[in-house]
């Protein structure tokens, strides 16, 4: 038989003409296809996927498509329209054919795409990040702390908090909790006592409370911080922690600020708060007393004394004026005063033969609301708006009106009735309503007319909110609004080297809102004596300040009353100041602590679903709320040493499955069960240690979601047995993590599934100081590994937070 | 009336070929080879490998009109010349005799009666289109049925019918039994596909249409066993006298299975005559004294009112009726019967049965489900008929296979001809007063981001 060979075959190129199609620099056969509108080369096998990013069109979405896979279309969310076709069809899969006309975007694929989406969410029992974190000012990693006391690790959990936020305890009593405001526990009963629980895990710490992280070698440089508030305190602490040296300045005889002077002893101890405040001295921190910014030293004189940075939390110590004739009368008491008067035990012009209005809505409002009700007094608390819009907390409010306040809304003072003696009589209100929304926004109230009453007192207490004391510093430190002007995110001031932050930046804001800002400028102060260019902090901080887009998914969670606080009876709060929340006992706290859902996700930012949900504006979605049977809650996998599984997250893309079966090989995974409750796992849905993982990861790395993530870990070097290592390269060439590369670096790397049958047979190596071989013991406690190969060393059984 | 005397003398080809037309249908006895020989079975098969080629076959079974019976009514003539034409020298044949419904009796009545039938025509096809190695797929939970295929796989591998130099010719072909019993996925052809490879049982992305590129990446031929069970017929009687029957799209004459009242039967019409008229076969006589409306279809049909019984049986109009051939199944719903009710148990159904691939289909059925558990609950909302009909676009734009793209038939035909339940429902009255809440909580409208 003649023997015939194809020219293509010889080496020799083909004819021109003898082929009538074109064929590109591999041969391929190739034709144009258009592409929304735009003509473009493909060659035959391409899908169109491909053909649509090689020529620059990027914006197609696909969650279940990679470049080293075969395509599976899934995920449905690389569907395009093709002439030709009744239905739309999956670019990742469609191969190109010539003359295709092909269209990437329409509603109707729009509206797939994103419903697509809709679908995946409403099944995704995970969260992106926890909005509590996100709600704090200060960002403290609250499901951490809720998980170690849960556990009952108050001490650590203490620890965590205060990398943060330096009051744990002080702030467990008086922050109104933003986080609370939006725990999702809320979504499937009540939220989580996330700001008592810190403050129990500081209280059982507070005779020796644990610091963040070791102080630093001292720096040599001075900080003078001017207030002795939870900001000023706040900033001093974590200078202190970096090693600078930091003085207090305060002008009233105690430190603590507002804390010390404008909390009443019911809802903050002293004696406790300086237990708390003890932490700071412990540091190092020098403080002077009565003495006042403005009156007794400028800042000049701070610069003089040798001080490299100067930072201002001076607070805001004015009460707003009332803004009537007649102000001046005895009978009309500033907030501020009476309140500070009151904690230093000094007398104050309100006993049980008073009749008491205090007007506002704010924490102040309900301060002196519920002293002068705990002197005796028969208190009004009046409020021009309604109670939505009251600063001050539901618990606050509902509190005063049980203890006895008068509480009235819609009414705004109109003027003070005062006799012939000048002694006030009463004050006169107006009815008010709310108007009609202004260019804010915000609903305006406007009066009644002819609705004018009488409110009979000799007291008014006009708790309005405060401002700073302008008189303290030149003219050119403040802003408008009366508050010091600062960067938004350094928070130096116009002069270098002086910063500021607290109330007197923010205006009368919340302790949480001072104490958040300090800690970021004390970051900013840290970076200013180091030298660094406060520009670039400040674009640091804005960074890093981002706030995350967030999915609020259900949390499909059996429902767990909340552990309600212990409060001190109504009853027992007549004619005294004892503490109200009487605190959790540690079991009631371990309880609460666990009712947290952990909505924390560590692939969020990097995840594919967020992304494209976020692009396809996917803000609501319908499918909440229905029976447990319409959503799944899946049990986690981390028994695995590397590899965490949580089919909460899963999307069933099947990368994974196919990354294990067709590029590494063991086949770990598969897409089991069918209709609804298809999810991909393992055979049997034994753990990923019963299968043949080689612990490569892949299936991390192609994963979209947070399904699958590596276990954090701490790579350790070892030290090497040059005398037996023949440099065969073998271990580099089979290792399956990469752990090991031809460097002089060597590292040994073993991992064994079972935690057995380690054979190394010279024990005289082993008995060298020096380990050859590390592993991670099992986390099943079995037999296994009841008498450790001496070669190995065991790393502790990782924890999720190790 | 006159209708009725036409269908019951319009010829019932298959039916007879299995032995069940006439007198002493109940004590029909399985065909053995000796007597589908005797009847002059495999004379086609004969007939097609000493004097035709196999474009010859082709080109005979394309003059026929013959139409795909298993859903989709693909002709049949193009998917063999596809398969035939590909690039490859390994090409595949699966004949699927699933019944994925398994209250269908065709499969198993073919395979049960007169196997040989069955196992002729997948010859022929195999033949026409240069097939090599077939596979016979069955349900093995049908236990005779699947015994029965067995044993006329091995007789006429015996006589020379099927495996090698069939009857002294060049053409060879061996045949595999295949058992399966994996729900009502298994009968989806690319999932039959994928099970036959040992992968788990998932629907597969067409185009590339397992004609082009299917088992093991070869061209394969899937074919339903009543569509091979019409091949002797064209073969030996000529294209012209199969085109005989049936209605000028689709040639030919469909085996249903009937449920009605007394349970199931098997009957057969051609192709045209109407959903009222297969019924009369039956012997039963809807009307609004005994029924509420027709499924066809099977579990992923639609129903149609009694109003719509004039409809033909045919691919397009039962379609544009959102109602479709599928399974070949007509049921009969009871006068009490709700249909926002049965939509539900069907959604739910279809929910429980899809592979579970594809976002739309796995958790889109699901969402239908759980909006009619909702209606039926009475905790509808006006807007959950909206949404209903956004699915009814959104699932079949989406899925991946034909499952999802018909998982829709119920909740859109019920919607179309029985609207006044639906209303009823969001009212908080249940139409015929048959239905029980089933759930306590409906889905409701969350913001997220």
């Amino acid at each position: 038989m003649a023997i015939t060979v194809r020219p293509t075959a010889s080496g020799v190129a083909p004819t021109p003409g003898s082929d009538s199609s074109q064929r590109n620099e591999y041969g391929q056969p190739t034709f144009t296809v258009t592409i929304d509108g735009r003509t473009m080369q493909a060659y035959e096998g391409q899908t169109l996927l491909s053909v649509a990013e090689e020529n620059g069109i990027l914006d197609i979405p696909n969650l279940c498509n990679d470049d080293k896979l075969e395509p599976t279309s899934a995920c449905r969310m690389c569907l395009v329209e093709i002439e030709g076709f009744d239905r739309p069809a999956p670019s990742c899969n469609t191969a190109a054919t010539p003359g295709m006309v092909v269209r990437t975007k329409s509603d109707r694929l729009t509206h797939i795409r994103r419903t697509n989406l809709e679908m995946i969410l409403s099944d995704h029992n995970a969260y992106c990040q926890p909005p509590c974190q996100i709600g704090c000012p200060t960002h403290i990693d609250i499901p951490g702390y809720l998980e170690l006391i849960a556990q009952g690790q108050n001490r650590e959990a203490a620890r965590l908090v205060k990398e943060v936020l330096p009051f744990p305890y002080i702030l467990g009593l008086t922050c109104p909790a933003p986080c609370q405001e939006v725990c999702r526990r809320g979504l499937v009963e009540e939220e989580i006592a996330i700001c008592r629980m810190h403050g129990f895990a500081a209280e059982q710490c507070i005779e020796d409370p644990p610091t963040p992280w070791p102080q630093e070698a001292p720096t040599g440089k001075k900080v003078a911080i001017v207030g002795a508030g939870p900001a000023g305190l706040t900033a001093a602490y974590y200078l202190a922690l970096k090693g600078h040296y930091c003085k207090v300045f305060d002008m009233m005889p105690q430190p603590g600020g507002m804390l010390r002077y404008g909390i009443p002893e019911y809802r903050l101890p002293k004696n406790m708060m300086d237990r708390e405040l003890e932490s700071v001295w412990k540091l190092g921190v020098d403080a002077q007393y009565n003495v006042k910014l403005g009156v007794d030293f400028t800042i000049d004189d701070l610069f003089n004394e040798g001080f490299d940075a100067v930072f201002l939390a001076i607070g805001c110590w004015t009460s707003n004026e009332l803004g009537l004739p007649g102000e001046d009368n005895p009978g009309v008491v500033n907030a501020i005063t009476y309140l500070m008067d009151k904690t230093q035990g000094l007398p104050v012009p309100v006993d049980d033969t008073r009749e008491v209005v205090v007007l506002g809505g704010g924490f102040t409002t309900f301060d002196c609301t519920r002293t002068s009700l705990r002197l005796g007094a028969k208190v009004h608390t009046v409020y021009r708006r309604g109670r939505q819009e009251m600063t001050a907390t539901f618990e606050e409010v509902e509190d005063g009106q049980s203890e006895g306040t008068d509480l009235q809304l819609f009414a705004s003072a109109s003027s003070l009735k005062i006799n012939d003696k000048g002694e006030l009589t009463g004050i006169e209100f107006q009815r008010m309503k709310l108007g009609e929304p202004d260019s804010s926004g915000r609903r305006r109230p406007v009066p009644i007319e002819g609705s004018e009453y009488v409110i009979e007192c000799d007291t008014v207490i006009p708790a309005y909110g405060q401002k700073c004391d302008r008189s303290v510093l030149p003219d050119e430190y403040w802003t408008k609004r009366t508050t010091i002007e600062t960067d938004p995110y350094n928070f130096m001031t116009k002069r270098k080297g002086v910063f500021a932050a607290g109330d007197a930046v923010l205006g009368a804001a919340t302790i949480i809102q001072g104490i958040g800002q300090a800690k970021l400028a004390a970051r900013a102060i840290d970076a200013y004596l180091r030298g660094e260019d406060m520009a670039a902090v400040s674009k640091r901080i804005e960074a890093e300040e981002a706030k995350p887009d967030l999915f609020d998914i259900v949390p499909y969670k059996p429902v767990e009353p909340k552990v309600k606080m212990p409060m001190l009876p109504y009853e027992e709060r007549k004619r005294n100041f004892r503490l109200i929340e009487l605190g959790y006992t540690p079991e009631q706290a371990k309880r609460e602590a666990g009712r947290c859902l952990q909505c924390a996700c560590p692939a969020a930012g990097q995840c594919d679903l967020q992304k494209h949900s976020i692009e396809y504006g996917l803000t609501d979605n319908r499918f909440h709320d229905g029976e447990p049977t319409d959503y799944h809650d899946y049990e986690f996998d981390m028994s695995h040493s590397f590899i965490l599984r949580d089919p909460n997250k899963c999307i069933n893309c099947t990368q994974c499955v196919r990354v294990c079966h067709d590029v590494i090989g063991p086949n770990c995974y598969g897409m089991f069960g069918k209709g609804f409750d298809t999810i991909v796992s393992t055979p049997f849905n034994v753990s990923l240690h019963a299968t043949d993982c080689v612990s490569c990861g892949a299936c991390v790395q192609v994963c979209p979601t947070g399904s699958l993530m590596m276990a954090e870990r701490e790579l350790v070097r070892w030290d090497f047995a040059l005398d037996r290592c023949i440099f065969c390269g073998d271990c580099v060439e089979v290792c399956p993590h990469g752990a090991l590369g031809e460097t002089p670096n060597f590292e040994l790397s073993f991992y064994n599934r079972f935690g057995e049958d380690i054979n190394m047979p010279m024990q005289d190596v082993a008995r060298a100081p020096s380990f050859l071989v590390r592993q991670r013991v099992p986390r099943k406690q079995g037999d296994a590994m009841e008498e450790p190969n001496p070669l190995v060393r065991p790393l502790p059984a990782r924890r999720i937070r190790e | 009336m006159q209708q009725t005397q036409q269908t019951q003398h319009a010829p019932t080809p298959l039916l007879q070929a299995m032995g069940l037309t006439g007198e002493g249908k109940a004590s029909a006895v399985p065909f053995t080879l000796d007597d589908y020989r005797r009847q002059g079975g495999y004379d086609a098969l004969r007939r097609a490998l000493r004097e035709l080629s196999p474009t010859q076959v082709i080109e005979e079974i394309r003059t026929s009109g013959l139409r795909g019976r298993g859903g989709a009514g693909y002709p049949t003539g193009d998917k063999l010349a596809l398969v035939a034409s590909g690039r490859s020298t390994m090409r595949y044949l699966i004949c699927n005799a699933y019944d994925a419904d398994a209250r269908s009796l065709i499969s198993a009545t073919l395979l049960e009666q007169n196997p040989h039938l069955a196992l002729e025509g997948l010859a022929l096809a195999s033949y026409a289109a240069g097939v090599s190695e077939a596979f016979l797929y069955v349900r093995s939970a049908r236990t005779e049925a699947a015994a029965s295929a067995q044993k006329a796989v091995a007789d006429a591998l015996e006589a020379n019918l099927i495996g090698r130099n069939i009857m002294g010719t060049a053409f060879s072909l061996a045949v595999t039994v295949v058992g399966v019993d994996r729900s009502f996925m298994g009968g989806e052809e690319s999932t039959l596909i994928e099970i036959i490879k040992g992968r788990p049982m998932k629907a597969q992305q067409r185009p590339p249409y397992p004609a082009m590129q299917g088992l093991y990446d070869q061209p394969t031929a899937v074919q339903n066993v009543e569509t091979l069970a019409n091949l002797p017929a064209i073969i030996s009687h000529g294209a012209g006298a199969f085109r005989q029957s049936g209605s000028r799209a689709t040639t030919g004459t469909k085996l249903l299975t009937v449920i009605g009242p007394g349970g199931a039967q098997l009957i057969e019409i051609p192709f045209g005559a109407s959903v009222r008229q297969a019924l009369q076969q039956a012997g039963i006589d809807a009307n609004e004294n005994n029924a509420r409306g027709v499924v066809v279809g099977g579990m992923e049909g639609g129903v149609l009112p009694l109003s719509a019984l004039d409809t033909p049986f045919d691919f397009d109009p039962l379609a544009q009726a959102d109602a479709m051939v599928g399974s070949g199944m007509i049921e009969v719903l009871p006068v009490d019967a709700c249909m926002v009710r049965w939509a539900m148990e069907r959604s739910d159904y279809l929910s429980e049965e899809t592979c579970g691939k594809c976002v739309p289909c796995r958790v889109g059925v699901k969402r239908i489900a759980g909006t009619l558990q909702g209606l039926v609950s009475s905790l509808g909302q006006p807007d959950d008929l909206k949404l209903l009909e956004e699915f009814s676009h959104y699932v079949p734009d989406g899925s991946l296979c034909g499952y999802g793209v018909h998982a829709i038939h119920p909740v859109v035909s019920a919607m179309r001809y029985f609207g006044d339940d639906f209303a009823a429902h969001l009212a908080g009255k249940c139409p015929t007063g048959t239905c029980q809440p089933v759930r306590a909580h409906r889905f409701n409208t969350k913001h997220v981001l």
